[in-house]
């Protein structure tokens, strides 16, 4: 049940995006078509998984003093090799998500795991945990990217879907980004509001 | 002191460790990666000049002589014994990041084969259209002996290219990258200069 718990908290109630805005970075950037926000919602769940297993695996013997340095390195080692396997596998994506992967490093979501879950916690609820905030984070930018690729560009993961209709530029241009996310936060609280 | 050693050679010990995993890893996707950036060029090749038998990289022959930065490659499509075509790698600045694009050239009638552009990291929707069909056969046929042109409306003369619509940089890298080739191409392979 607990373990239920652990993996719907990081979709619904602790959403990295929504709830907690962590990863706002990549939110921002990446999410101007639907195959790219999936992408790298796979990449980064990938990571988080790997990463919060090692981290658990490891929470007795890592000193408390020297714990950051070893979270990133753990967690930098994992981020190269997701680059290396997807620059070998799926070439396509690897070049549309460019920059962003090496990124990942530094996505704030996964060192706050390490921080706030997986040093704490048996590996197995730390699995729970990674994959709640992966899928969690994943449907998030889906649905930033949703918004943005059918207004900007008028299709879904590459289908034209407003025939006859000229999209609206701006929406996958930078400022269209911070446009979908403001909404999108606002509008969640909205909802959240009123349901307490 | 005692803690300070105990400490650094933790974080060794974890370096260590990963840097392990990292050239499993690396060992691992190296060759793939390698044989598919090299089935890509291929490819490529194969679409912007088809009518050959063998490509030849004879870049350390005709880029010793100072030349444009961005040329990174010439290679020479041959049909028999003699080089029917060339195919240049050209490297641009877009609006995001480096776009790479293979020019190719056909010696006989001095005109653009084909272009296609390799890699890019352009805005998806916009730029990014640099990789599609439509963008790329507008230099499809044209003389390599007058500088191509950008236009933003239909073109009226021979050297123009329509841009992509609200991507005029993305379109200006792009002719700008070709057009490094073509000078190339005029200085080395027109007619009587060979």
């Amino acid at each position: 049940m607990s373990l239920i718990n652990e993996f719907t908290k990081g979709v619904v109630r602790e959403n990295p995006l929504f709830r907690l805005v962590l990863g706002c970075c990549p939110a921002l950037a990446i999410t101007t078509s639907v195959e790219n926000g999936l992408g790298m919602g796979a990449a980064f769940t990938g990571v988080l998984v790997a990463s919060n297993i090692a981290i658990s695996a490891m929470r007795s013997v890592i000193p408390d003093s020297v714990r950051i340095p070893a979270y990133i390195v753990i967690i930098a080692a994992f981020v190269t090799m997701t680059d290396q396997l997807m620059h070998a596998f799926t070439p396509a994506l690897y070049t549309s998500l460019g920059i962003f992967i090496p990124l990942i490093v530094v996505n704030c979501i996964i060192l706050g795991r390490a921080e706030a879950f997986a040093n704490k916690n048996p590996i197995i609820p730390s699995v729970f945990d990674a994959l709640g905030m992966g899928v969690g984070f994943t449907l998030a930018l889906a649905l930033v990217c949703t918004f943005r690729e059918v207004l900007g560009a008028g299709t879904f993961l590459g289908m034209p879907v407003l025939p006859g209709n000229t999209p609206a530029i701006l929406m996958i241009l930078p400022p269209g980004g911070f446009i979908t996310l403001g909404l999108l936060l606002g509008l969640l609280n909205k909802l959240q509001k009123k349901s307490v | 002191m005692r803690e300070i050693v105990k400490l650094s050679l933790f974080l060794m010990l974890v370096a260590g460790v990963a840097g392990a995993g990292l050239s499993y890893v690396n060992g691992l996707t190296g060759p793939l990666i390698e044989k598919q950036i090299l089935q890509q060029k291929i490819d490529g090749f194969k679409e912007v000049y088809p009518q050959s038998d063998r490509v030849e990289n004879e870049s350390a022959k005709y880029l010793k002589d100072p030349h444009d930065p961005g040329l990174k490659e010439v290679n020479l499509a041959y049909r028999g014994a003699e080089p029917a075509g060339v195919i240049y790698a050209v490297e641009s600045k877009g609006y995001s990041g480096p776009i790479t694009l293979l020019a190719g050239f056909d010696i006989a009638t001095a005109k653009l084969t084909a272009i296609k552009v390799l890699s890019q990291r352009e805005t998806p929707g916009l730029g990014a259209k640099a990789k599609e069909k439509p963008f790329q056969d507008r230099y499809r046929g044209k003389s390599a002996a007058v500088p191509l042109e950008v236009t933003k409306s239909a073109p009226s003369r021979e050297n123009q290219i329509e841009a992509i619509t609200a991507s005029t940089i993305t379109s200006k890298a792009v002719t700008k990258g070709v057009n490094a080739a073509r000078e190339h191409f005029n200085a080395n392979f027109a007619q009587g200069k060979q």
